[in-house]
């Protein structure tokens, strides 16, 4: 039988700010535990909450740029339920009043694009972090308040490629939004999916399972596409779909069922006393939504525009935000735009990833590079001598210092290479009739003597039509 | 109105992580009667178009706390109040999933 | 002697060493202190300020930092906060001198202070009567002489009842005007911190210290705060005041309601404009079934971080679900737990509209109802009780009738946020004190302090107090 597929996620994503939503404790990663905390983290009696400007504003510009409307009147509610990595009994969170509804983001799958709803996006707190020993559970408030703003996708979803792709999108905008270190392999973005079939053109949907906390996206794809099939069998063999939450195991690649859902737990949501409604000034919006930087569909069409790149290199550049501006650097001074973008999208990321660096960490400086491209758009060097030079410049040293102190530069000028050439002629009579006898390696031996002749700074491609010119005149 | 058992106020208690014994949940079956018999009074108010009331005073505040403010406590002083610890951390068995 | 007698006579140590030592010396009698600290320390750093050397009592809900604050609950007998609440500095700040943290209702959750870990407290002016609650410790240390100043919270009448039954002032300022932050709670939407004097002018003074906004507390109010002592006008020709008529119709005792019409004729003769006004009354009997809905909701949640993980007399289990259900079990009474299961159960998705929001929406009318009159007047007043404190011995055997409206009428305050406070009315029986209550428009504490101070000279009852022998 054939199924139409519905998925719609969940992302939790921490927002970078450097005190927590409700309290002034410190956000952290990585911190000694329980050092980042004060009372109100700690959930004391008598503690209460006041709302970080900072969040509301990150909040705000992911609201903005994936186009929602915005609910200028700031509320928020408790979530009730009990557990030891919720200190106050309660979440705060806005369940009622969400900060902004009714959204989109535009993805591209297989060189399609499709418009993905945001139903809504909501801010809240985090929890605290446990470390399940063998024998006790460990607990470290750190976490504990860190602001998070809640993303709820429309199921418009229907495979896992699509979910991928919507994952990836929103993780790439909330990056160049600043909002978020969006780190899923440490949790500063924590994607849930749901997943559920039914009769293809039905407009009744499926029982759905829940898929929590994919760490990658690549595991989004594959737990999504495993739930897919694991459902489809079930359903063609006759079969129900039980209502569940699962894990995706990264070892069998499956999805394991991790509890059945029954009836939904009552979080007795209730308006939270402790926050007055917050009027948000419009002018405020206004200036955050004129301050939102670019984003990164309009960096890939400007690049195509004002470098005259193809859709590939430019959607490689803004892959990864800082890399695209490095090489907006590198065009500040660079001549060749395509040469450019291959060295900043080729020899560059190899260099980085096989030397553990980054874009942020690198030595070579964006006018470095520039240098060296124009060095080869100059013809002052070869596209060969230019990898050399390159090899030296992650140490650090100005390319043009390099081609000097290696004696590097290439002999472009047409009037030395013609003597060369022809010095070369005269010594080797027996290549002149070889080549004229039809064997055209001849000219390779002959290009290669004059290379030798000029220390190899002869421009190579120079000196091959120069050559052919010259021996044709014999 | 909503007769409950003992029972039904056994569980409800459970939810909200404590136990009431047998005596307790009997007379919490009496109390939640009287609790009924005392809201007549105001189930019988006609409410219609009327909104909740949340806070004393309703006029939206303005006020938003600035990021730069940071307070933070002691680790010491974070595991003050409990009596033992393991590298910094609160213990607690194993949380059973 | 009260606090403007003490900051004129400036002698701190005295002041401070007297009231301490009278603190342990009535202690066996009213039982209304959890922890006396001492105040040797303090007294050498005392600082310059509106109470410079002032002995003041804390409720055992005011967090205080490295000093023991269990809100009279079993659950947090062991709880040493690590922070201060906010007005514990601005008292410090002003020079005053913390010697005590008194006894109050579990968790604030009471009107008869029986329900604290420690015991009653026994009324000073007599021992076998309660103090009323939950403020009750606070007012009976103030009644007997032993401080000037106690703080108090107030949720439904919580410092207002305690204080007509012990013969004090007792002020719940309009909400917001001071801060809550560091007040262990009961319902944050009807929660107040207040405080209890012997006299309407140290009232005012008190209020300057305490009243003010906090960034700490999204819910305080950025007014300024004015020199409440200053501006207290015991000229009260043409002032508007509005008879709480309702309350009278529901009162028996004679000698109560003698006593309110010597108050009314008083302001009268000083030229107060007095009008009478029966709200709908079937909006009155709602007041109670509204606070209880609406209290026992908020208080659920606002305790459900008593879990014994991070603080409190955690109990041991063999997983965390059971550490946090043998703490709650039996840290907390069975009465407040019963209450948490009511606000629970009220709070369920399929039960909220029929109760929570019900009794939201009863609030606002109930609100509206009263000051659509009270917008034209300048204060509300009412006997704060028809009785005189009840025996113990009755409450515990349930035989104290609670009539609906006139004893549960000042939790309208507590709806509206408007500054309510009660004073010495005259005493019953010959010996037991009744008080009155008077409500002013949100942040018109002035008008409560005016009308109160003439009040005082009517009843002749400034610095009214009882020595406890
Ligand atoms: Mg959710
Ligand atoms: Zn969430």
């Amino acid at each position: 039988m054939e199924y139409d597929v519905v998925i719609g996620i969940e992302i939790h994503c921490e927002l970078k700010t450097k005190s927590k939503m409700f309290s002034a404790g410190l956000t952290s990663f990585g911190k000694q535990a329980n050092t980042c905390v004060n009372e109100i983290d700690l959930g004391h009696p008598g503690t209460l909450p006041t709302v970080n400007k900072e969040a509301v504003k990150k909040a705000l510009q992911a609201c903005i740029a994936l186009h929602l409307e915005i609910d200028s009147l700031v509320k928020f509610d408790r979530k009730n339920y009990y557990y030891s990595d919720l200190p106050k009994g309660f979440q705060i969170t806005q369940q009622f009043h969400p900060l902004g509804r009714h959204g989109y983001i535009t993805i591209h799958v297989d060189g399609q694009s499709k418009r993905i709803g945001i139903n809504r996006i909501h801010m809240e707190e985090d929890t605290a972090k446990q470390y399940h020993l063998d024998e006790v559970t460990l607990i470290d408030y750190n976490r504990a308040g860190t602001p998070l703003i809640e993303i709820v996708s429309e199921p418009d979803m229907t495979s896992g490629k699509e979910a991928a792709a919507y994952v990836e999108a929103l993780r790439q905008t909330l990056y160049y939004l600043g909002v978020s270190d969006v780190k899923m392999e440490e949790g500063s973005l924590r994607c849930d999916v749901n997943v559920s079939l039914k009769p293809k053109g039905s407009s009744v949907f499926g029982v759905k399972n829940e898929i929590k906390n994919l760490n990658s996206i690549s595991n989004v794809e594959k737990a999504i596409d495993y739930e897919i099939k694991r459902q489809k069998d079930i359903l063609d063999a006759g079969g129900v779909i039980e209502q569940a939450t699962r894990r995706y195991d990264e070892t069998t690649k499956t999805t394991v069922l991790m509890r059945k859902k029954e009836g939904s737990v009552d979080y007795k949501f209730f308006p939270e006393p402790n926050i007055l409604p917050i009027q948000l000034d419009p002018k405020w919006i206004e200036e955050i939504t004129n301050h939102l930087g670019e984003l990164p569909n309009a960096r890939k069409e400007r690049f195509m525009k004002d470098y005259g790149l193809s859709e590939y290199d430019a959607m490689l550049l803004i892959d990864n935000k800082e890399l695209g501006e490095y090489y907006q650097e590198v065009m500040k001074t660079c001549k060749n735009p395509k040469l450019a973008a291959n060295w900043v999208i080729g020899d560059l990321q190899a260099i980085l990833s096989k030397n553990n660096l980054t874009i942020q960490t690198t030595c070579i400086p964006s006018v470095s590079l520039a240098k060296l491209v124009n060095m080869i758009e100059d013809k002052t060097i070869s596209g060969k001598q230019a990898k050399e030079v390159f090899e030296l410049m992650v140490q650090g040293k100005d390319p043009e210092v390099i081609v000097k102190e290696k004696g590097m530069k290439q002999v472009s000028d047409e009037a030395s290479i013609l003597a060369m050439i022809n010095e070369v002629l005269d010594e080797n009579q027996q290549s002149i009739t070889d080549y004229k006898n039809g064997k055209d390696r001849a000219i390779g031996f002959l290009v290669g003597q004059v290379m030798k002749k000029s220390k190899g700074q002869a421009n190579p491609a120079m000196t091959n039509a120069l050559v052919l010119q010259e021996i044709a005149k014999r | 109105m909503d007769n409950k058992d003992a029972l039904y106020f056994k569980k409800l208690a459970k939810q909200l992580m404590f136990e009431l014994n047998d005596q307790e949940a009997n007379e919490m079956v009496q109390e939640f009667e009287e609790f009924n018999h005392l809201l007549t009074h105001l189930a019988s108010i006609d409410t219609t178009g009327v909104k909740e009331m949340i806070y004393p005073f309703e006029e939206p505040v303005t006020y938003l706390r600035e990021d730069e403010l940071i307070h933070v406590i002691t680790q010491q002083e974070a595991l003050s109040n409990v009596s033992n610890s393991q590298q910094g951390h609160f213990v607690v068995p194993k949380v059973v999933k | 002697m009260n606090i403007i007698e003490m900051l004129k006579d400036g002698n701190d140590q005295k002041h401070v060493v007297d009231a301490y030592e009278l603190a342990l010396k009535v202690q066996p009698s009213i039982n209304a202190v959890v922890t006396f600290i001492d105040p040797c320390k303090q007294l050498e750093e005392v600082k310059e300020g509106k109470l410079k050397g002032i002995p003041v009592a804390l409720k055992d809900n005011v967090n205080t930092k490295g000093i023991k604050t269990t809100a009279s609950s079993k659950i947090l007998e062991n709880y040493i906060p690590v922070y201060d609440a906010t007005i514990v500095k601005k008292l410090k700040d002003a020079g005053a001198v913390i010697i005590a943290k008194t006894s109050m209702d579990e968790l604030a959750m009471g009107g008869t202070n029986l329900s604290a870990a420690t015991g009653p407290v026994y009324n000073p002016y007599d021992v076998t009567r309660i103090s009323g609650g939950s403020s009750g410790g606070s007012a009976a240390v103030v009644a007997s002489g032993v401080v000037p100043l106690a703080i108090g919270s107030d949720t439904g009448d919580s410092i207002r009842k305690p204080a007509s039954f012990c013969g004090v002032v007792g002020v719940k300022p309009t909400y917001g005007r001071i801060s809550r932050y560091g007040i262990i709670p009961y319902a944050s939407s009807l929660d107040h911190v207040g405080y209890f004097t012997r006299n309407v002018k140290d009232a005012a003074l008190a209020l300057e210290v305490l009243a003010g906004y906090d960034p700490m507390d999204a819910t305080s109010s950025q007014r300024e705060v004015p020199e409440y002592s200053k501006l207290i006008n015991s000229d009260i020709t043409g002032k508007k005041v509005i008879v709480f008529k309702n309350v009278l119709n529901h009162m028996n005792n004679e000698e109560t309601l003698a006593l309110f019409q010597r108050v009314i004729d008083g302001l009268k003769t000083k030229g107060a404009i007095v009008k009478e006004v029966t709200f709908n009354e079937e909006l009155m009997k709602a007041i109670l079934p509204t606070y209880h809905v609406i209290a026992n909701c908020e208080a659920t949640a606002n305790h459900s971080n008593l879990d014994g993980i991070r603080f409190g007399n955690k109990q041991e289990g063999s997983d965390t679900f059971e550490i946090m259900c043998n703490t709650r079990s039996q840290g907390l009474s069975s009465s407040i737990r019963k209450r948490f299961v009511i606000g629970s159960y009220a709070l369920f998705e399929e039960n909220q509209e029929k109760y929570l929001k019900q009794a939201q929406r009863v609030r606002r009318m109930i609100v509206e109802e009263i000051s659509s009159y009270l917008k034209d007047a300048d204060v509300l007043i009412a006997p704060a009780s028809n009785a005189a404190a009840p025996k113990i011995a009755d409450v515990l055997a349930k035989h104290v009738e609670e009539d609906l409206v006139a004893e549960n009428h000042m939790v309208f305050a507590n709806f509206s946020g408007y500054p309510s406070m009660t004073l010495p009315m005259g005493y019953i029986h010959q010996h037991l004190p009744v008080g009155v209550n008077i409500t002013a428009n949100a942040f018109k504490e002035v008008d409560m302090f005016s009308i109160g101070s003439v009040i005082e000279e009517i009843t002749g009852l400034k610095d009214a107090y009882k020595e406890v022998k």
